[in-house]
């Protein structure tokens, strides 16, 4: 039997380009392996081969969509494949949503199974979770070595056409499909077995796992401005000079709570940011703009809110986990109702 | 490890022949210290960079481990490095680079 033919797509970084400062090469053809292909092809053994590789620079993809994925598509018809794989892009938003818009455009356009890899938080993995089969990996290339047998794995019994398991059998991010099945116990039995589970502490599995929305609802309107008091918090990583607590400048595992009293504005001797996701320098110069405290002392002065709360919030939201930020929101905003604060504004970057 | 590095690692070895090559690392946790010397043994892990698929398989120490510290002058280790030996999580970061040596260290 002859191998299956695969076409590979990775970006300029896993092509050993380049990273940042190379992100704007526009798509290239390679015949063969290139990068983590040589890991997808070891792992694929007899039954796949990358016949090749396909090399775009992220921010080129993000910029020129259209023109891109026109390009790439007829490089992908032009090798007649039986299958395209793109990534793994882990946490890399840009890499995600292009391995997930090219995937897409290739599945709609030539009719062959496609596959990706990436973290759940990926930006990407929520834009196409439901319309493609994303393997799920950690947040890192670190986990190279994992992921990419679990790819090649799913990636084989697509290309044969074989039916697939559900998504903690086979390692992709749940789509939302649901699908009927036969099972030996009834459902009220079922139901009771759980939750005698659930009462004795007794780890089960729901058959109804239910979506989680994002969702947050707008706090009621302030009544009179005039009388607020208000805080301000950011994800811009304000800190004091010198970043007394050493919040991470990406991927920030705590937050800083700092005393604005007798400052009437920040400036570059006394304030700096932490943050390592932004060209700083406009930032360090002049703080206010990313933490408006020069404009807020000017609103209490004139008297168009109560007083500016005494603290202020800061992170650095750059690859920061849902999770961590949910955590660290969910402390301060209690600190701040027993402060009496009656409204926060957030500023981000 | 960034490409550069893995360039330069990759441009010493070939100069001086793998076998007189020794890397030294100081990174500051196992799981680092691990990956950067997997790159130098067994490949870059990750494939991105230009050891992607090269067993240069050369012989890997944290700066830490005994072999490194009987190996250079004890003042200049007490200056230097001692200060982190006593904050790092030594018997972590020996077991991980035990084990990256005998599993792809040739040398």
């Amino acid at each position: 039997m002859s191998k299956y033919k695969v076409v590979h797509y990775i970006n300029q970084f896993f092509a050993g380009i380049g990273g940042e400062e190379k992100a704007n090469i526009p798509p290239e053809m390679r015949d063969g392996v290139v990068g983590p292909g040589m890991a997808l092809a070891a792992a694929f053994k007899d039954d796949m081969e990358i016949v090749a590789t396909i090399i775009c620079g992220d921010s080129y993809y993000a910029e020129n969509m259209e023109n891109a994925e026109a390009t790439i598509l007829e490089m992908v018809k032009s090798k007649s494949p039986d299958m395209f794989i793109a990534g793994p892009a882990f946490n890399a938003g840009r890499y995600g949503t292009a391995c997930g818009a090219i995937c897409k455009a290739v599945k709609d356009n030539l009719g062959i199974p496609v596959l990706t890899g990436m973290y759940v938080e990926n930006p990407g993995a929520d834009i196409f979770k439901k319309d493609l089969f994303i393997v799920e990996t950690k947040n890192s290339a670190a986990d190279m070595r994992k992921a990419i047998p679990k790819m090649a794995a799913l990636a084989i019994k697509m290309a044969k056409g074989e039916e697939l398991g559900s998504p903690s059998e086979e390692n992709y991010i749940e789509r939302g499909v649901r699908r009927n099945i036969f099972r030996e116990k009834r459902g009220a039995e079922r139901a009771v077995e759980m939750l005698v589970a659930k009462i004795n502490d007794k780890p089960f599995v729901t058959e109804y796992p239910m979506p989680v929305f994002d969702h947050v609802a707008p706090a009621a309107a302030l009544k009179d401005l005039k009388k607020a008091k208000i805080a301000v918090v950011t994800s811009g990583g304000i800190v004091p000079k010198g970043n007394p607590d050493h919040i991470e400048s990406s991927s920030a595992s705590k937050y800083g709570k700092y005393d604005l009293t007798g400052f009437d504005y920040l400036t570059d001797e006394t304030h700096e940011t932490a943050h390592g996701g932004y060209d700083p320098c406009y930032a360090n110069s002049n703080p206010n703009r990313v933490l408006p405290v020069d404009v807020l002392r000017d609103l209490e002065k004139e008297g168009v809110i109560g007083e500016l709360h005494k603290y202020f919030y800061t992170t650095v939201g750059n690859g920061t986990s849902v999770g961590n930020a949910v955590k660290f929101s969910k402390e301060y905003a209690q600190e701040l109702l027993a402060d009496g604060v009656d409204g926060v504004i957030m500023t981000s970057t | 490890m960034d490409l550069e590095n893995q360039n330069r690692v990759k441009d010493l070895a070939e100069k001086h022949g793998a076998e007189n090559v020794v890397v030294v690392f100081g990174a500051a946790e196992a799981e680092s210290a691990g990956l950067s010397a997997e790159t130098v043994t067994n490949g870059d892990p990750t494939f991105a960079g230009p050891l992607a698929g090269v067993q240069l398989g050369l012989a890997v120490y944290h700066a830490v481990e005994p072999e490194f510290k009987e190996a250079v002058d004890s003042d200049v280790y007490e200056e230097q490095v001692s200060m982190m030996e006593m904050v790092l999580d030594v018997d972590e970061i020996i077991e991980e680079m035990t084990s990256i040596r005998n599993d792809f260290s040739k040398y």
